[in-house]
């Protein structure tokens, strides 16, 4: 709860230094500043909080526990690591940097509220407050015109899945007559009604349009390689999280005891992610686009975290969400450092910036889930979740064979670097702070790849 | 003190990465007090360790960290401390220490130097957990890792073709070991779940679970292949005299203190297991006792003074295997570390041999280096004396009793034993009169430039000259004295058998033939090589001198017919058919990638369309497959 009201009065304190602050590299210190804060308020909910007990606010709207708040926590660290990483490149973007920060720290304020929410109120409410922002952080570049007909088509298809949403709370609430997810439970497997399962379905479909899962993710490719690529980012990293969590805390807890009902569902929508994530990323000529794409893919393996009704399902959305948003925004810290964003881009790297391409390669055999880095840990753990529900079987055989397929786009990158002739542009020259960062974010990707339990350690 | 075991692979750990990170920038002399303060720290630790270990005399588990966790697997990172392993640990920071220290002036020409040290901690890193490991697991981490750094090592000089072949044929004959281990590792944890030693021992005194015999040979003799890898038997042996092309303070550590070592600690840390498995054991016996006549027939005829030293290695490995297989595992330690001893002082004696000589190393030209370097003389003739078992010495002690032993078990397994023990005598005088006494016979160039090795050369000799001495009475034999000191601080640890009841007479006879035969060898090498004329080899000198044609052979009938069916695979199988259905998927990847890229418009009316479609098909399926 501490954790929602410093995001805000961060996220204000921010829109006004947007008057007063005048340097953009004042502006990224405070932000630095302000993020520093909020971990440590994050950190001091992480002591408070008891074990066991969730604690409950506004009518039981929230109920935060011990596990939301580490949640909370770790992420606020992926984003303190991006604006530390990325800072430099945002501040670039355009001439609002402050307010390009604030709208950070409200996405934040919607991910502690996703993490935590009770109420269909409270999701509907973190789930905008999440992605409102983004669009405006979409469109934020306002001279290009990529930028802001991503934002635009951002905004509509967002606005229809709001809709689709509203429509499936509405049908739930007609089912039961309640808003509070924890009443949900009330609703019986095998005399489900109309009603409660198109509420279910639709809410889905509305969930996954938000974690760009297909048949709904046509949004993502454009969005994701028309927005400036230091918001992508963010936007495909952390702000993508929230959604799962609210997507996991749904299903786990309100829908969990009928997942006989959608389970096969959400294991097409699942099943169709993987597919199209993976085999169009290969396609792909420019390095940006490919990452959108395979955030899509990568999405398709959070989704077995959703599908799996466990307890190892909760640890592995964490060490996902965490692996894959860390590795990302390496990535994409390195992306940015380049001029030319396709793969010939890369040609030469590791001659010219060797410090950049190794990282880049550790981030990227991360993604593909090469073991001892955290990318390996995280699809072993949701994977894991999955074969212990038992008859998920194919799904799962399914996901490894389309992993072996991400492998080739992302090793054309380490190719490209090491194994190419050429003389790659850079945007700005690499410091000494750049490399001490970037092998920072190195070294997390690989602790969480060989001490997953220290993620997890709540 | 025991908690503190950690620290002992922790600095070779940290020397390693030191070295092994800024090897290119840092100088020589820091590169190799780093590398030998490491080792130095390891060894006073395990000293405390080691008299810990002494005075209570029992086991501690030191548990690190959880290592896997998994179902219902679980292997935790855990060090076992105890009598066979403090004592291993002694011998191998000891001895390692002492070659470190020498390795400082002998590679001090070099320009790898500091990559040199770095390669040696990793190696010392990798012994010691091999032998701290708790379970079978942490030991075949430390197994592999001292096969990678034996192939560094062996490899050090890389642009010498012969010599990164040598390193490469360790490796591969290691690895074939390293399969037998492995899947002996698998049976065990198959059969009884768990890879700890303390759990594996238990169960096996317990009985829980119910196996037959043939289940305990078939784990005890491919834990025992992986041994053969390891420590040089036939018919894996080949790559050891090979590994010479490493520098001779590397031939010292892997013959003496480290590597060769490893599957002797491994069988006798497994004694529980062996003891159950009396096929595996009349194998190990028979294996050691070929191994150790076969290998000393070899050095009766090798010029080159560090193959002769490489072939008495083997064959004294096979004594170790020897008494393994009769059942008296702590001889065979015993003999371990009398043998580190003495076989560490004959390489490092050998080395300062070779730097006087300014690398020469065919004893056909050397000849009379005593007047010049006395030390490195009388230093080797002690090691000389040890190996060929004269009373007094170490080696006397701990090969006596295997002999003992064998004898106790089978009359003809002493006989052969005899026969390969007076073998050594004699190739190990013919080497020592043959570099140390009579007239040189190089050049005279060479000649000029003969001298002693600096103190870190002599220094290590001296020590070591004195441990081949005194090491042995550490265990006396049972006519001399009724408490033989080894035994009764390894009993708690190690399960023996073999036990030989005789009267006091057989074992003075035993003794006394042993020795003599010895004696009479020294006198025969002595005789034969006082005025040494080298005549091309014929008949079977000339068949012993090429080491039995056995590369020849292994290359005729394994290396070859491989590569041929290799080629074969790799034209038809290979090109055509894996080849044919791997690019044949990534085509129809990349053909659908291509379509599905299509859908992919930029019009949003077109993006809500298919948005729409996928709803009324999710519903479709949610609505009426399920119900």
């Amino acid at each position: 709860m501490k954790a929602i009201i410093a995001a805000t009065i961060s996220g204000v304190i921010l829109m006004f230094a947007g008057i007063l602050v005048k340097e953009k590299k004042n502006a990224v210190t405070l932000a630095v500043i302000l993020l520093l804060a909020l971990l440590g308020v994050n950190i001091y909910e992480v002591v408070s909080t008891p074990a066991a007990a969730p604690q409950a606010f506004f009518n039981n709207m929230l109920r935060i526990d011990r596990y939301a708040v580490w949640f909370n926590t770790l992420l606020t660290g992926c984003t303190l690591l991006y604006v530390l990483l990325i800072g430099k490149e945002i501040a670039k973007v355009g001439s609002h940097v402050a307010e390009y920060f604030a709208l950070i720290c409200f996405i934040l304020c919607g991910l502690y509220i996703l993490s935590g929410y009770n109420n269909m109120l409270m999701l509907f409410l973190g789930i905008e407050i999440i992605s409102i922002p983004q669009y405006i952080l979409a469109g934020s570049d306002k001279k290009n015109l990529k930028s802001s007909e991503a934002s635009l088509k951002y905004f509509l298809m967002g606005a229809f899945s709001t809709g689709i949403l509203l429509m499936g709370i509405t049908l739930l609430y007609g089912a039961t007559g309640s808003f509070y997810i924890t009443n949900f439970t009330f609703l019986q497997a095998d005399s489900l009604n109309v009603l409660a399962l198109a509420g279910i379905i639709l809410v889905m479909i509305a969930l996954s349009f938000k974690v760009s899962a297909a048949p709904f993710h046509m949004w993502t490719p454009d969005v994701y390689d028309g927005a400036p690529t230091a918001f992508t980012a963010f936007m495909a990293t952390v702000a993508k999280a929230a959604a799962f969590i609210a997507f996991l805390r749904l299903f786990q807890v309100a829908f969990g005891s009928l997942s006989n009902s959608w389970t096969l569902v959400l294991s097409v929508i699942t099943a169709a992610t993987l597919f199209v994530g993976n085999i169009t990323a290969v396609f792909q000529q420019s390095v940006k686009r490919m990452l959108a794409y395979s955030s899509i893919a990568q999405a398709g393996f959070m989704l077995f975290a959703v599908i799996s009704v466990n307890a190892i399902a909760w640890q592995g959305i964490i060490i996902y969400a965490v692996a894959y948003s860390v590795a990302t925004i390496g990535i994409f810290a390195v992306l940015l450092k380049l001029k030319d964003y396709t793969y010939d881009g890369f040609n030469g790297l590791a001659q010219k910036e060797p410090t950049l391409a190794f990282v880049a390669t550790i981030f990227l055999l991360s993604l593909a889930g090469i073991p001892l880095t955290g990318g390996f840990m995280a699809k072993y753990y949701v994977l894991s979740a999955a074969m212990q529900q038992g008859h998920l079987m194919w799904l799962v055989i399914f996901a490894l064979l389309m992993a072996a397929i991400s492998v080739y786009y992302y090793f054309r990158v380490i190719i490209a670097m090491y194994f190419k002739p050429g003389n790659p542009e850079l945007n700005s020259p690499v410091t000494q702070t750049d490399k001490f960062l970037l092998i920072l974010t190195c070294a997390i990707v690989l602790l969480i790849g060989i001490f997953p339990q220290l993620f997890l350690s709540v | 003190m025991t908690q503190l075991v950690y620290l002992v692979p922790l600095f070779p750990l940290i020397g390693f990465l030191i070295n092994g990170i800024f090897w290119r920038k840092m100088p020589k002399t820091a590169g190799g007090v780093i590398g030998t303060l490491t080792i130095l720290a390891s060894f006073i630790v395990s000293l405390g360790i080691f008299f810990e270990v002494k005075n209570s005399g029992t086991a501690t588990m030191v548990h690190l960290f959880d290592f896997i966790n998994s179902g219902k697997l679980s292997i935790p990172f855990t060090f076992q401390v105890d009598a066979l392993s403090s004592l291993f640990l002694l011998i191998i920071t000891g001895v390692g220490f002492l070659i470190h220290v020498y390795s400082t002036s002998y590679m001090h020409e070099d320009e790898g130097m500091v990559k040199y040290f770095a390669y040696l901690n990793l190696f010392i890193f990798s012994m010691l957990l091999l032998v701290l490991g708790g379970n079978y697991l942490i030991m075949f981490i430390g197994w592999e890792g001292v096969g990678l750094c034996s192939y560094l090592l062996i490899g050090f000089w890389f642009k010498n073709r012969d010599y990164t072949n040598a390193a490469k044929k360790a490796f591969v004959m290691n690895r074939i070991g390293d399969l037998g281990f492995l899947v002996g590792m698998l049976l065990i944890l198959y059969t009884y779940g768990t890879l700890s030693y303390q759990d594996f021992f238990g169960q096996l005194k317990g009985g829980q679970v119910i196996v037959s015999t043939s289940t305990y040979n078939w784990i005890a003799i491919c834990l025992f292949i992986g041994a053969m890898g390891k420590s040089a038997q036939i018919p894996l042996y080949t790559w050891l005299p090979d590994a010479m092309a490493g520098p001779t303070p590397v031939s010292a550590l892997i013959h003496a203190a480290t590597m060769v070592t490893a599957g002797i600690y491994m069988i006798a840390r497994s004694s529980a297991l062996y003891n159950l498995a009396p096929m595996a054991q009349t194998l190990i016996t028979w294996i050691g006792l070929a191994t150790a006549i076969v290998a000393a027939t070899i050095a009766m005829k090798q010029y080159d003074i560090k193959k002769v030293l490489a072939y008495s290695t083997v064959s004294q490995l096979g004594f170790m295997f020897l008494a393994l297989g009769v059942g008296a595992y702590t001889t065979a330690v015993f003999h371990v570390m009398t043998h580190a001893f003495f076989k560490a002082l004959l390489f490092l004696g050998a080395g300062s041999v070779i730097h006087a000589m300014g690398g020469e190393q065919d004893l056909r030209l050397m000849g009379g280096l005593g007047k010049k370097m006395r030390i490195t003389q009388i230093t080797f003739l002690i090691g000389c004396l040890a190996i060929s078992g004269i009373p007094g010495f170490s080696g006397f002690f701990s090969k006596d009793e295997i002999l003992a032993m064998a004898y106790a078990h089978d009359p003809i397994l002493y006989y052969l034993g005899v026969f390969a023990a007076m073998m050594t005598a004699f190739y190990m005088f013919r080497l020592y009169f043959l570099a140390f006494t009579g007239i040189f016979r190089g050049t005279h160039d060479q000649e000029h430039h003969l001298h002693e090795s600096p103190w870190a050369i002599t220094i290590p000799l001296i020590i070591l000259a004195i441990l081949s001495v005194v090491g042995g009475y550490v265990g006396l034999p049972a006519v001399i004295s009724e408490h033989h000191a080894l035994a009764s601080y390894l009993a708690p640890v190690v399960a023996n058998t073999g036990e030989h009841h005789m009267l006091a007479g057989t074992e003075w006879m035993l003794m006394g033939i042993s020795v003599s035969v010895s004696v009479l060898m020294i006198i025969v090498a002595y005789v034969r090589n006082k005025k040494p004329a080298f005549a091309p080899n014929t008949g079977v000198a000339k068949f012993l001198e090429n080491k039995w044609y056995v590369d020849e052979l292994y290359d005729a009938v394994i290396v070859r017919p491989i590569g041929a069916i290799s080629r074969l695979l790799d034209r038809f199988a290979e090109r055509a058919g894996i080849d044919g259905i791997v690019n044949g998927v990534g085509k129809l990847v990349g053909w659908g990638g291509d379509r599905v890229r299509l859908l992919q418009s930029g019009q949003v009316g077109f993006y809500i369309f298919v948005m729409v479609l996928g709803i009324i098909a999710l519903f479709t399926l949610g609505f009426f497959w399920i119900r």
